[in-house]
């Protein structure tokens, strides 16, 4: 009975046993096999952590002579944040933070950790490295720090608008910045790993993956940060002393297209972008506002001229000081010089009507015909490229723009005015550029800002040298227009204001300003120069333009423009060390 | 204590299952302790846990290592970070602004006169 009993207990028991056996090995089964790519992402999803590395952002560079020298340099700086609930001497906090981190801290800080109800509450933002130390050493309860890395310009606004800035998303805006932005900010990086209660990545597991961040390039600019510093401080006293506040300034080298210097008023700091109230000011006008040049333009209408052998410097025609083109009447700005004269004075004084003369000899001599026009077409877009884009390395350049010679708008008045640079739309950075290959024997030379590359170690690789692009006149019809041009300097004034030894040309520009509503305004002017200095090759060529406003007389953009060549030219002879002739 | 017995066997039944050399030592010992299933079952547990350690033991060293690593890469960043601080205060300090107030330039004198020879 006792042995039945026993029996029966067992297999009880065996059942029993057996059963949740059975359950647990089916429970197992639906976690492990059904159910195992769920509870694997879980798992993953608390076990492993993934972690982007930031990519160093390219530094920039200008030159210094020779030797490249820090324009935009990245720093690290901290965001402080609180967890209110979490902080437990709050007087502590305010104190310590106040007192590391200076202006940088927030107003109500004593405000902002009563908001317990909250778990972040920014309490400081870029803080200095040595400043989040100090904080850190305090050991507060419930303050943490998030690192970001900021632009800082060590020679301050210096070139502001070449450089452009980075926007709070890591994005480069406007000049360098926007133009390279590729090549500045490199690829980010990726961390991904099985990491323990600290977040300390561990090498456990076969998910890992650890690509290391490609910082981006550091620049190198053509842009020499004293002839940025002449030029801006050149162009701020000329404008000033002739109450003048807007105004632009190009330095080139004409040899090989870099840019030395390029500056506007006004201007901003791009250290404090935010602080910009009109976005116009980010704009770089050397690159990005098209103008009508003026008379600037008539080297270029001289050029094309001379090298398609239509007329010579001393070539003659009867200035009357009016000309009829279809039913416009043309006059000069300077008057006076009636009668017999040659191309050369009416360069000298800028007269319109020799070079509506100069058109019209480029077709049958009578009227500025369509042979004329293509004549004058072909070297402007093709040889000058005007109304195309120059390919500068700088973010938000415009193209210009000029009439086709088939067009309605592109008749015999329209081209008639172009040959004195008027009736079409060009950026000082493609007059210069065209101006350039004018007097440097013919060779025209894509314009660029970056002379080369630095390395990690500070090494220091210039670009390959520069080739030119197409010889767009030849060589016999530059060297005649570079005379023209150091002819037309001598000739109003410029032996008195060059420093003795130097031959320097240059060409004044006046143009009027188009009304929108037709026509152009009577009192309003953009006075522009363009020269070059350096002798039988040219070191260098400066463009300056300054726009002179209703009240302020409508030569004084001209004399402003003028000023500020003579200025910069003057000191770029001591400063390149040009040897004087003699 | 384990007891060795020993005992003899015939040449001739050593030769048919084994062929030895000659004068070599023919005697064999056999243990008297027989190991158990449970034994075994224990003996097999242990070398399990044995090896479960060894496993733990270089999992933990591994780990230590990845604290190291990760306190290194906190160093570097710091170094870094302090590099930069000093290249961009190098910079500030060699930047046109500094160099046009520093004492130097401001003691500076304007040529008089300037000759120039040939190179």
């Amino acid at each position: 009975m006792s042995d039945k009993i026993t029996s029966a207990r067992a297999k009880f028991l065996l059942v029993i046993v057996v059963a949740m056996a059975i359950i647990f090995v089916v429970r197992l089964f639906y976690l492990q096999i059904i159910q195992y790519g769920y509870y694997k992402d879980l798992a993953d999803q608390t076990q492993i952590k993934q972690r982007v590395i930031p990519a160093q952002r390219g530094l920039i560079y200008a030159m210094d002579g020779d030797n490249p020298v820090v324009l935009v340099s990245n720093q690290t700086v901290y965001t402080v944040f609180a967890d209110p609930p979490m902080v437990t001497n709050k007087a502590k906090v305010i104190k310590t933070i106040q007192a590391a981190a200076g202006d940088q801290a927030r107003d109500d800080l004593a405000g902002l950790l009563d908001k317990t109800d909250t778990r972040y509450q920014i309490l400081a933002t870029k803080v200095s490295r040595t400043a989040a130390e100090q904080i850190k050493k305090a050991d507060l309860a419930g303050i943490g720090f998030q690192a970001n890395s900021q632009r800082v310009y060590p020679e301050g606004a210096l070139a502001g608008q070449i450089l452009g800035f980075v926007d709070f998303n890591g994005d480069g805006q406007y000049g360098v910045e926007g133009g390279l932005n590729s090549e500045l900010s490199g690829s980010d990086g990726l961390l991904k790993s099985v990491t323990d209660v600290n977040d300390v990545p561990l090498t456990l597991g076969n998910q890992n993956i650890d690509k290391p961040a490609v910082d981006g390039k550091n620049i190198v600019l053509s842009v020499d940060r004293n002839i940025q510093a002449e030029a801006q401080q050149a162009l701020a006293e000329e404008l000033d002393k002739y109450h003048l506040t807007d105004g632009s300034v190009i330095v080139m080298n004409p040899q090989n297209g870099q840019i030395m210097a390029m500056a506007n008023l006004p201007t901003y700091d791009p250290s404090q972008y935010n602080l910009v109230t009109d976005p116009a000011l980010f704009n770089n006008d050397v690159i990005s506002d098209p103008y009508e040049p003026g008379s600037v333009i008539k080297t270029l209408t001289m050029a094309t001229a001379l090298d398609t052998g239509k007329v010579e410097p001393n070539d003659t025609y009867n200035n009357t000081d009016y000309i009829t083109v279809d039913d416009a009447t043309i006059q000069n700005f300077t008057k006076g010089h009636t009668g017999n004269i040659t191309i050369q004075e009416a360069m000298n004084y800028s007269l319109n009507t020799g070079f509506v003369t100069v058109a019209e000899r480029l077709g049958n001599g009578k009227t500025v015909d369509q042979q004329a026009r293509n004549t004058m077409y072909d070297y402007f877009y093709n040889h000058f490229g005007f109304g195309k884009l120059t390919g500068i390395e700088l973010a938000g350049e415009s193209a210009g723009f000029i009439n086709k010679p088939n067009s309605t708008a592109g008749g015999p008045v329209t081209y008639a005015t172009m040959a004195f640079g008027q009736a079409m739309d060009a950026t000082m950075l493609q007059v210069a550029t065209a101006f350039s290959a004018g007097i440097n024997g013919g060779r025209y030379y894509k314009p660029t800002v970056v002379a080369g590359t630095m390395d990690d170690n500070n090494n220091y690789t210039p670009s390959k040298a520069a080739k030119p692009e197409a010889q767009v006149i030849s060589q016999g019809a530059s060297d005649v227009l570079r005379q023209m041009v150091i002819t037309v300097r001598q000739a109003n004034g410029g032996k008195g204001i060059d420093i003795p030894g130097y031959t320097v040309g240059g060409k004044t520009g006046t143009a009027q300003v188009p009304d929108p509503s037709g026509g152009y305004y009577g009192d309003r002017t953009i006075g522009s120069y363009i020269g070059f200095g350096g002798g039988d090759t040219p070191r260098y060529v400066i463009m300056v333009r300054a726009a002179a406003p209703t009240d302020v007389g409508i030569s004084a953009g001209t004399s402003a423009a003028s000023h500020v060549f003579t200025d910069i030219s003057n000191w770029l002879l001591n400063y390149l060390k040009i040897a004087p002739k003699n | 204590m384990t007891v060795y017995t020993p005992y003899y066997s015939s040449r001739r039944s050593i030769n048919q299952s084994r062929s030895w050399s000659r004068n070599q030592n023919v005697t064999r010992f056999q243990s008297n302790i027989k190991l158990g299933p449970v034994a075994h079952i224990v003996l097999v547990a242990l070398m399990v846990v044995v090896l479960g350690l060894i496993y733990l033991t270089q999992a933990t060293k591994t780990t230590s290592y990845d604290y190291q690593a990760d306190n290194i890469d906190s160093q570097i960043a710091s170094l870094s970070d302090q590099k930069s601080d000093l290249e961009v205060e190098n910079a500030r300090l060699q930047s046109l602004q500094n160099v046009k107030n520093s004492d130097v330039a401001k003691s500076m004198t304007t040529p008089v006169d300037t000759n120039y020879i040939s190179e």
